[in-house]
């Protein structure tokens, strides 16, 4: 980095604060001049709503901050606003999200680009507040962008750059952030936020193409028509965005807040040692700090064991994953999901990574270690996990390659 | 921003201009189609129209990409009347707030059905009964069933109405059983409502006023429109204007409205015709016909309720409406 653009980074940055997930995001909100936000409690997302409500309360800034009486109101409030032309925000956690599946699968068609946070938790057996993905995972099949952040600094990152995504016209997609429960959404750490003239620059004013409003032109959207006329075009047309926000968007996006505040971000990955990686972990989320210490630990031993974070998961970087696992001759997924009764009774990450890694030339061997029911991860099981993957690669075979490694008692 | 409201006294004053007009495919005597034409034409060009899943939905559209509406429209999920205004209002408030968007009168008309407001979307109505978007008219068509999907029965059915989730049968020979809710009673109970009136497409005049009234009340409003369903209710389709008519004069459905706290019936029947005149022009209720203690509960429950609303139009505030059970 040249000494200049160091001098402009320094500038561009905020003293250093120390927030919770749930405060992060807040602030992003706040700093894209977001115009309206419904709100509805379920933990652990809440803590967002909260911060929200007191700054609007506040006169920090102005949005329509609606008060809503379910998850399905919170989700149609924010898409009918977006589609007048308001930049809106929602979230929510668990079986809230479930609540408003109607709205928030006919936000993406309608091509609205509502951005939304899962802080992810785990549906429910009641009061199970544990961190699971299963509740976003619910919607990875029906247009929304999804990705994952590690820590609070990088939820307010992803939440920015979440808006320019999702309204870039050759998108329009909603757009989920997902923060860990508790992990991110309540634990406080360290974030440098960006200046508000930063983001001015970085994030352009949200243009809806065909705004719902009289002063622009007579618009009848949804109509009931014919699936035989446009439903296969209806679904193609969010398969392209998807593909486009993949290839071209979300790239463009990452690039342009790299050059803004100096930072040097991928937008697909976080990868530790994985240059001569013999072995990957591949996890998302805050638990990948986990894996990271864990692979530190095992290369002091001289195991070539690297840490891939995946970023986004919709859409999926399939390409990106198999190049750069081509080398790698074990993967063991860390997933906090669970998916029953699919193809080898895997987790829904896990499943996805096999898919994307099918036609590759060397297929490694692969193994799901599932985290999922909400009890914390300990950094022994992790290790344990990871040693079972490099016997495996050893013995050139899996005897068991779906691991539920917080369960007690039999792992049938 | 203008609060004088345009009150009209004839149907001559009704405005030429049409906001809803040719390109759907609703039934021949359509209830809910007039009425859409109606409020449209009181509400303006300057209006945002959002139609949650139900016959004003389904059949305003489909097969040849053509749109009936002349002003902004977007579709809402069946429960979802009440959180669509909202967004809509929210955004339109926020954005010109904010020097985004002109500032200026732009109304916003959901217009729902008994399904979609009564049953399903009531707890999102009721959310957006409790803000205070001017402007914003949740206008419920009551055509007293889920008639798209093929006739249900909704909590606006009336009791003794057959639908093809309450057919009479031996065992249970009345229909539907329950007596019908009172969706603009409910949404009078949110205090900080701007104005609440019930109307029947048989009486232009009556309605035009109404839409008037409630989108310049400065708050969000509700206007329960009784409209006839050739269809759901088995008359001939020439017949719905007449069939509104007689729901009014035989005191089925009652005309009132609610404006700043205060109760008044718009229309008084006097003497109300008797129930049987408005029930055999229908074939919804052909089964209770030849059933006199049916029709006689259904006059008792008629005639017990306007002792309330006679009661209410005196005193000109709103007392709930007991009525007995048909079992008691």
């Amino acid at each position: 980095m040249s000494k200049t653009s160091q001098v402009s980074v320094q500038k561009s940055v905020q003293k250093r604060r120390v927030w919770t997930g749930a405060r992060a995001v807040a602030e992003a909100v706040k700093l894209a001049d977001v115009d309206v936000i419904a709100a509805y409690p379920i933990r652990p997302y809440t803590g967002i709503m909260n911060s929200l409500a007191t700054m609007i309360a506040g006169g920090d800034f102005y949005a329509e901050y609606l008060v809503c009486d379910s998850e399905h109101s919170q989700f149609e409030v924010v898409k009918h606003a977006s589609a007048v032309g308001a930049r809106t925000f929602v979230g929510s956690s668990g079986t809230g999200l479930i609540y408003g599946t109607e709205a928030v699968i006919t936000t993406a068609l309608g091509q609205l680009p509502v951005v939304g946070v899962v802080g992810c938790r785990s549906l429910d057996d009641p009061g199970n507040f544990g961190m699971e993905w299963n509740d976003a995972f619910l919607f990875r099949d029906v247009g929304w962008l999804m990705n994952w952040s590690k820590d609070p600094q990088e939820a307010l990152e992803m939440t920015l750059v979440a808006y320019r995504i999702a309204e870039d016209e050759r998108v329009l997609l909603p757009h989920f952030v997902a923060l860990d429960g508790a992990t991110i959404t309540h634990v406080a750490s360290p974030v440098i936020p960006p200046k508000k003239e930063l983001v001015d620059r970085f994030l352009p004013p949200y243009k809806q193409p065909h705004p719902l409003d009289p002063s622009y032109d007579t618009v009848s959207k949804a109509m009931h028509i014919a699936p035989s006329l446009i439903g296969p075009e209806q679904r193609k047309s969010l398969d392209a965005a998807i593909k486009r926000a993949k290839n071209v968007v979300i790239p463009e996006a990452w690039k342009a807040w790299s050059d803004i505040t100096g930072k040097d971000v991928d937008p697909y990955f976080e990868s530790m040692k994985m240059e001569d990686a013999d072995y990957a972990l591949v996890s998302m989320g805050a638990y990948s700090r986990n894996v990271d210490y864990i692979v530190e630990k095992l290369r002091e031993t001289g195991v070539k064991v690297g840490s891939l974070r995946l970023k986004y998961f919709r859409p999926f970087p399939t390409e990106e994953l198999k190049n750069i696992l081509k080398d790698v001759k074990g993967v063991g997924v860390i997933d906090f999901s669970f998916s029953l009764g699919s193809p080898g009774n895997g987790s829904v990450l896990s499943n996805e990574v096999k898919t994307a890694l099918y036609d590759a030339e060397n297929r490694p061997i692969l193994m799901d270690f599932i985290f999922a029911g909400g009890r914390e991860m300990t950094l022994t099981e992790l290790e344990n996990s990871t040693k079972q993957l490099i016997e495996s690669v050893k013995n050139g075979r899996v005897d068991k390659p779906v691991r539920w490694v917080t369960v007690r008692g039999d792992d049938e | 921003m203008s609060r004088e409201t345009k009150l009209i006294r004839k149907p001559t004053e009704i405005p030429s201009e049409d906001y809803y007009v040719s390109g759907h495919r609703t039934c021949a005597g359509c209830g809910p189609a007039l009425g859409y034409r109606l409020v449209l034409k009181a509400a303006g060009a300057k209006t945002v129209v959002l139609g949650p899943t139900g016959c004003m939905y389904v059949a305003n559209g489909h097969q040849f990409l053509s749109s009936p509406y002349a002003v902004p429209w977007y579709h809402t999920q069946l429960g979802a009347g009440g959180p669509a205004g909202i967004g809509t209002a929210a955004a339109l408030r926020s954005l010109m707030f904010k020097g985004k968007r002109k500032k200026e009168d732009v109304n916003v008309i959901v217009y729902g059905g008994d399904g979609g407001f009564a049953d399903i979307g009531l707890s999102g109505l009721s959310m957006g009964l409790t803000y205070d978007y001017s402007r914003l008219l949740y206008l419920l068509y009551d055509n007293e069933s889920y008639a798209n999907t093929g006739v249900q029965a909704s909590s606006t059915t009336p009791f003794g109405s057959s639908t093809t989730f309450t057919p009479s049968g031996k065992v249970k020979p009345i229909g539907n059983e329950r007596l019908k809710k009172d969706m603009a009673l409910i949404a009078a109970a949110h205090p900080s409502i701007g104005y609440v009136a019930t109307a029947c497409v048989s009486y232009p005049v009556d309605l035009v006023n109404k839409v008037r009234k409630a989108l310049n009340s400065g708050r969000p409003s509700l206007v329960q429109l009784l409209t006839p369903c050739p269809k759901g209710w088995a008359f001939p389709p020439e017949e719905t204007v007449e069939i509104g008519r007689t729901a009014v004069n035989t005191g089925m459905w009652v005309l009132w409205e609610y404006e700043n706290g205060h109760f008044h019936l718009t229309t008084k029947p006097n003497p109300r015709k008797k129930i049987r005149e408005y029930v055999t022009k229908q074939g919804r209720f052909a089964h209770l016909w030849e059933n006199e203690a049916a029709l006689e509960y259904l006059q008792l429950s008629v005639d017990s309720q306007w002792k309330y609303w006679d009661e209410m139009d005196e005193t000109g505030k709103i007392i709930l409406p007991w009525t007995p059970s048909f079992n008691q």
